[in-house]
């Protein structure tokens, strides 16, 4: 099968920008996007902590730097959890987007104190910020309820770092439900909880330009695309 | 003591009774569930703000009878179902945990 290797594709489904309060200010779509190209990912998600207001942006430096996106949040469930949603469709995630950050129920951001919440353009100008602190808190939507969600705009519904000590399903919940998860983001695999059947991923959650790619996968893929990727987890 | 006669005194509003005949012997409080199956006594009340079915799981796996949710937050009703097919009872409280939890305190 030696043949089939110059098909591995190199994927991060777990980035942030600037949007994110912990993210650094240089991280804007930009220049993740740049730091993504010089490491060979093929394909490449944004991941915000509850908002997608960056996507737009981070779909045009994709497109500039021929990496194929893939549009996501990183969405703080009921059970304060983190769970990474993704869509091939920009529309639908910055729609799921406003959907989530609508229902966000957390304190107001103190900029000085938490980190800026800044959104760009694709040229890395800034057009705008966000008042809510979108790293605490958490929607009022139970894990279950955001797959069913996530599903219905034929997204892929991944849990964060499960085999994480905080914000994760072992630090919440102590063990994985089962439930129908499209494959779970891990820290170290094989990971200390049980992660059951479900393909194990990794993810860079990189919130510095240093560390775009430290954590990308590589999987066997015709080509780099949402639709071949949701074919590929759910085989 | 009794879950019922536990719930008959707070009058916490009552969303599933199936396990009120069990024997309440100690509480905890806690809303990292993960924290609760580590550490939590058996045939305990659980108090906490955590309002899911997992909350239902684990409780289940760490032999807890009662939950209790306070800050009157919304229990879905897939919680409730499992909740009833467990055997645990639900009740809820616009009190938060701490008061909830020496209001249980004084009674056990």
């Amino acid at each position: 099968m030696e043949g089939t290797r110059a098909a591995l594709m190199l994927i991060d489904l777990h980035n942030h920008s600037c949007l994110s309060p912990c993210g650094s200010l240089e991280m804007s779509p930009t220049r993740l996007v740049e730091e993504a190209a010089l490491k060979g990912i093929s394909m490449l998600a944004l991941t915000d902590h509850n908002a997608g207001d960056n996507l737009p942006a981070f779909d045009k430096c994709c497109r500039r730097a021929g990496i194929v996106p893939v549009f996501g949040m990183e969405v703080t469930g009921r059970e304060e959890a983190h769970l990474l949603c993704l869509f091939g469709n920009l529309k639908t995630a910055v729609r799921f987007g406003y959907e989530i950050y609508e229902n966000l129920q957390t304190i107001p951001n103190n900029p000085d104190m938490m980190g800026d919440q800044i959104i760009v353009d694709e040229d890395e100008n800034i057009i705008g910020e966000l008042d809510k602190y979108l790293a605490s808190g958490a929607v009022d939507f139970s894990m279950e309820e955001l797959i069913i969600m996530v599903h219905e705009r034929n997204g892929l519904f991944i849990p964060a770092h499960i085999d994480r000590p905080a914000f994760s399903i072992k630090s919440q919940l102590g063990f994985l439900p089962d439930n129908d998860y499209d494959a779970v983001e891990v820290m170290h695999s094989p990971c200390d909880l049980n992660s059951r059947r479900y393909f194990e991923i990794t993810g860079s959650d990189a919130h510095y330009p240093e560390n775009v790619g430290m954590r990308s996968f590589e999987i066997d893929l015709k080509t780099p695309d949402f639709e071949e990727l949701k074919l590929f987890l759910s085989k | 003591m009794k879950v019922k006669d536990l719930a008959e005194k707070l009058s916490y509003e009552c969303l599933v009774s199936e396990g009120n005949e069990e024997e309440i012997l100690d509480g905890y409080t806690s809303d990292l569930l993960s924290d609760v199956m580590g550490n939590s006594p058996e045939d305990s009340i659980l108090i906490t703000i955590q309002a899911h079915k997992n909350t239902v799981a684990v409780a289940s796996l760490a032999n807890i009878n009662v939950l209790l949710i306070c800050n009157n937050r919304p229990a879905p009703d897939d919680m409730l179902k499992a909740a009833a097919d467990e055997g645990i009872s639900v009740f809820r409280t616009k009190d938060n945990q701490f008061t909830a939890s020496w209001k249980v305190h004084e009674l056990l």
